[in-house]
């Protein structure tokens, strides 16, 4: 036994990690400079799993990196930027102080600047990473640009911002890529599917900021700053690949179109172009001009037999998606000055509609509400003053409504004054067995191609619904009947051979003409199914049969708890249906 | 002219003092200066100096009086060269009527030497008589000289050198970033390396996600504008369930805080009839307890007792046959597991079972724990849950209030996926402790 003592705290964990305060210092960067580097070169805090081994031995809460995290930072060319800025800001600081203001001025013109381009390109090597990474970006570019420009961040940010979420919103309508809306208490959620990514985002409703204190806006703008360079430069790429001119520029035709009389009333002469273009009313131009977009046909490879049926399921997903893409088309809209115009107008041309808006409410509308071959009139008002009897006037969850129904629903609910339907989550995908609301499983035999009775009488919905309960209460069933099917057979066979029997006693012999037994190959098959079920549970062995048990009780209880639900459901629609007669009366 | 500036060289100031007799010449109304080309404004140095003006000693070291002593200076000069003041004098005595050459006693030597007409002759009058024609008659074709056009060829310098533009620019352009692969530059890599001109590359590992939780998570459907009636009551329990777990922490904390029922402050008079008692207790008992204390201590001292050897042996030997029974015993217990061999297995199996057991169970607890936040710093993440009662849903979008904020939505995200850790607004302390002092003007009306 020999040789030095072991000092605690110089190998394992210990010297992985590095608590803030000394990356800081090592890094010789001021905190919020610490921060900002974190935040643009991807670099997170990380829990140790033994803390106290980390922390040498204190139990006191703190903030880890990686050791090796933050010597890859030592090498960012940023971090001599940031130390340049400091101390651009003191000599100015100073220059201020000392009232000359030429130095001031000859300062501020050799402000020290940085770009991102290359963190970026650190960060995301392929463009797929990019795209995988842009849910955040949109969030945070479309909250910045909704910002008032009052000195909570640079106006030239939320001026870049609205930029890049205009750009990204018309490459959306482009791309007909847009798949889901939601209307929240909180925002709009939006989901579209660009290159096979499916990309969520987050956007708040118009003027509804009171800016919370809690929130760190230094860290905001920081993300923020990352987040529109990634954008841009995703921006680009996407256009590029619809061969759409970047920057956006509006297509000739759309641009004659939009030329007003009196423009200079709503912007000046530099703004009113990417006004336009926020206006999302008009078409892009394209570098190689097509007149019409070419379907991309999927290619048809041979394929095993096993596989023909994915193949042929495919196909009918991507015929329904192109229906889907469509379903506004043909019909021209009209937003009355009340509703979300930018929503709608976005909405609606992602699906092909056609639409406008009052001349006074924005830049860029292309026909009045005095036009008579608009359609559908998107009203949020008790009544209207005027009213043209070969268009609908409905409220705008219809809109919505239809996109995620991927069909166009029947617009006799959504008419002005009547209780709308509920907007149901198109981001909730229920399982068999789940509580499905009576609204959606109306919204999928719409789907499914079947017409429900819509005569719109009180009584008839209540029966509809009552069907609908029905139709649930069969689902249950079905999963008893698979077993006891072969009973039923049996007792049948027995009832028959018993009526024949009372007959045989009454013993009125009679050659009557052979009926020809009617053989229905579905039920047939059906029972043969089952039979094969039953037989396969009976050679189960004890093991698997205590599973199947258990399996087919928890089904059967997430049945009883949707029943409940169902029942609840009903009972308060009762409610309700009794206290609106009431009122009536 | 010629006079004033001969003058000026003969100052015996250097360059600093005579500057600041220039600005003290110009602040003097009356005064004459000498050389009357200087302006102003070029006198008055930007920058001024910055001393406490409350002490007298400052006053003294830096309060200029250069200019007065340069002023009295001067005077003192131009009463010493001029015998009195310039300004004083009679022009008679300054100035004098120029006539002409009066005397020619210094030009003699000159005129003796070259005629007058030779004076103005030219050796190559005739060439450049011809050139200067050949110049006119160009200049009438509009052919400038060479001379002037290389000067007009010249490119102006650039002098615009292209400015750094902001990141946040508004109008900042794009380009195809993933493209092609770029072919590396031809420099050898080994050389951009030491001179830090190449990037290092980034760890794989740096590309992982902290969390895997979504960027967006969407809201509950009954967070809808206009809720299906069930999912929004799922949602109220959601958000009531939370808030029940927080009454449940405060009012546990409150229980450990409260004191107890004993501790409560008794009423006077059950103070002193309880003192009272004991009072009288205590005299009764106050000799007992010392004869106690004696038998005990002598006790403690007789057990301390020598053993004898035979006492001794006697241990000894028991000790000696408990240790060859314990081990009679283990052998025969080792010859029994034998037949105990099937149990033993089954024993054994159990246990690998339930390490097994043990093992998934912690795995899905670490699978779980990848989306749960991690604790970063001092304070741990707390979620809030945005809800809408019943009677606070919109009847139609328009009237709909929205119900918190996205942009506090979206940092409590960063702070879920463990992007950022969760941090409080720091407070302001204050290192000095204020006075209270009441101004006198204040002091004086009360």
């Amino acid at each position: 036994m020999g040789g030095t003592q072991k000092k605690k705290f110089e190998r394992g964990s210990a010297t992985n990690y590095i608590t803030r305060n000394r990356a800081r210092k090592k890094l010789q960067l001021s905190l919020p400079d610490f921060r900002r580097l974190c935040i643009l070169k991807g670099i997170y805090p990380h829990e140790p799993k033994h803390k106290k081994k980390v922390n040498k031995g204190s139990t006191a809460p703190r903030t880890f990196y990686l050791l090796k995290d933050i010597r890859f930072l030592l090498h960012e060319p940023i971090v001599a930027k940031f130390r340049e800025y400091k101390i651009f800001v003191r000599k100015l600081r100073k220059a201020y102080g000392k009232t000359e203001w030429s130095a001031v001025e000859r300062l501020k013109e050799n402000k020290p600047t940085y770009k991102l381009d290359h963190i970026i390109k650190e960060r995301y090597p392929s463009f797929i990473d990019a795209l995988r990474d842009i849910d955040d970006a949109l969030c945070m570019c479309f909250l910045f640009s909704t910002f008032a420009r009052t000195g909570k961040c640079h106006v030239q940010t939320i001026q870049l911002c609205r930029r890049l979420t205009v750009e990204w919103m018309n490459y959306v309508i482009a791309s007909r890529s847009l798949r889901k809306v939601f209307v929240s208490i909180k925002g709009m959620y939006y989901q579209a599917e660009v290159m096979g990514q499916l990309i969520t985002w987050l956007v708040p409703y118009q003027f509804s900021h009171d800016h919370p204190t809690d929130v760190d806006y230094r860290v905001m703008a920081t993300f923020t700053e990352l987040y529109t360079t990634l954008l841009g430069f995703v921006n680009f790429r996407l256009y590029h690949s619809l061969n759409l001119v970047y920057p956006p520029k509006l297509d000739i035709k759309a641009e004659s179109e939009l030329k007003g009389e009196n423009e200079d009333e709503y912007a000046m002469d530099s703004e009113s172009y990417p006004e336009k273009l926020a206006a999302l009313s008009a078409s892009l131009a394209r570098v190689v001009s097509t007149a019409e977009e070419e379907d991309a046909q999927l290619d048809a490879f041979p394929t095993e037999e096993e596989d023909l049926e994915k193949v042929e399921a495919r196909e009918k997903e991507q015929m329904q998606l192109e229906t889907q893409k469509k379903i506004f088309e043909g019909l021209k809209f009209f937003l009355n000055r009340e509703v979300p115009r930018e929503s709608l107008a976005f909405v609606i041309r992602c699906f092909g509609g056609e639409v406008s808006w009052d001349r006074s409410v924005c830049i860029g509308s292309t026909y009045d509400a005095t036009d008579e071959t608009i359609t559908h009139q998107i009203v949020d008002r008790p009544n209207v003053d005027k009213s043209y009897i070969n268009r609908y006037y409905i409220q705008p969850q219809w809109v919505y409504d239809c996109v995620n129904a991927k069909v166009l629903l029947p617009v006799e609910d959504y008419f002005l004054g009547v209780t709308l339907p509920p907007h149901l989550s198109p981001f909730v995908e229920e399982k068999d067995g789940d509580y499905v609301p009576p609204e959606k499983l109306k919204i999928m035999a719409l789907q499914r191609g079947e017409k429900p009775a819509q005569e719109q009488d009180d009584d008839d919905d209540d029966d509809d619904d009552e069907e609908e309960e029905n139709d649930e209460d069969d689902d249950e069933e079905d999963e008893e009947q698979n077993e006891d099917d072969e009973d039923e057979a049996e007792e049948k066979n027995l009832k028959e051979m018993e009526k024949q029997k009372s007959q045989g006693k009454s013993l009125q012999v009679k050659v009557t003409p052979g009926k020809m037994k009617m053989e229905n190959p579905v039920r047939l098959e059906q029972e043969e199914k089952a039979e094969e079920k039953r037989l396969a549970i009976m050679m189960m062995k004890k093991k698997e049969k205590y599973l199947y048990d258990k399996i087919m009780f928890g089904k059967k209880r997430k049945i009883r708890e949707a029943n409940k639900l169902a029942a609840k459901r009903k009972a308060f629609d009762d409610t309700e249906k009794a206290k609106k007669k009431k009122t009536k009366n | 002219n010629s006079s004033s500036i001969t003058f000026n060289q003969t100052l015996p100031f250097k360059m600093a003092a005579a500057r600041r007799l220039k600005r003290v010449a110009v602040s003097q109304p009356g005064f004459l200066g000498l050389k009357s080309n200087v302006k102003p404004s070029e006198l008055v140095s930007s920058r001024r100096k910055r001393v406490n003006k409350n002490k007298k000693k400052n006053w003294n070291r830096h309060s200029d009086i250069h200019d007065v002593e340069d002023f009295l200076e001067d005077i003192r000069h131009q009463e010493r060269t001029t015998g009195g003041l310039l300004s004083e004098k009679p022009d008679d005595s300054l100035f004098f009527l120029d006539v002409g050459q009066t005397d020619k006693a210094g030009n003699e030597g000159k005129a003796s030497l070259v005629s007058p007409v030779t004076a103005y002759q030219q050796p190559n009058a005739k060439k450049l008589r011809r050139i200067a024609q050949k110049a006119e008659q160009l200049a009438a074709k509009g052919v400038l000289p060479r001379r002037q056009r290389r000067l007009l060829s010249r490119r102006p310098a650039e002098k615009t050198v292209k400015k750094a533009e902001a990141n946040n620019n508004p109008d900042r352009d794009f380009y195809a970033m993933w493209g092609e692969e770029k072919v590396t530059d031809s420099a050898d890599p080994w050389y951009l390396q030491q001179t830090g001109k190449k990037l290092v590359q980034r760890p794989e590992k740096l590309n992982q996600k902290p969390s895997v939780l979504p960027a967006v998570e969407v809201i509950a459907p009954g967070g809808s504008y206009n809720p299906d009636f069930l999912s929004h009551q799922a949602l109220l329990q959601e958000a009531h369930d939370v808030e029940v777990q927080k009454q449940k922490q405060e009012d546990k904390l409150q229980r450990q805080l409260a004191f107890r029922k004993e501790d409560r402050a008794t009423e006077v008079q059950t103070i002193i009839s309880a003192v009272a008692a004991c009072l009288y207790e205590d005299e009764d008992e106050a000799a007992a307890p010392n004869e106690d204390e004696a038998d005990s201590a002598l006790g403690a001292i007789a057990v301390a007792a020598k053993k004898t050897e035979r006492q001794r042996k006697k241990e000894k030997a028991e000790k000696m046959k408990t240790q060859q029974q314990q081990a009679s015993r283990r052998q025969t217990e080792r010859q029994q597991q034998l037949f105990q061999l099937r149990s033993i297995k089954s024993s054994i199996k159990q246990q690998e079972l339930q390490t097994k057991a043990r093992r998934m169970k912690r795995k899905a607890r670490q699978e779980a724990q990848k989306a749960l936040p991690r604790r970063l710093g001092k304070l741990k993440y707390a979620q809030d849950l945005e809800v809408q009662l019943s009677d606070e849903l919109a009847a139609s979008l328009r009237q709909l209030k929205p119900e918190g904020s996205v942009l506090k939505d979206r940092f409590k995200s960063l702070q879920k996926r463990n992007l950022i850790e969760p941090r409080e607004r720091a407070k302001f302390k204050r290192r000095l402790k204020v006075k209270y002092v009441e101004k006198r003007a204040f002091r004086q009306i009360t």
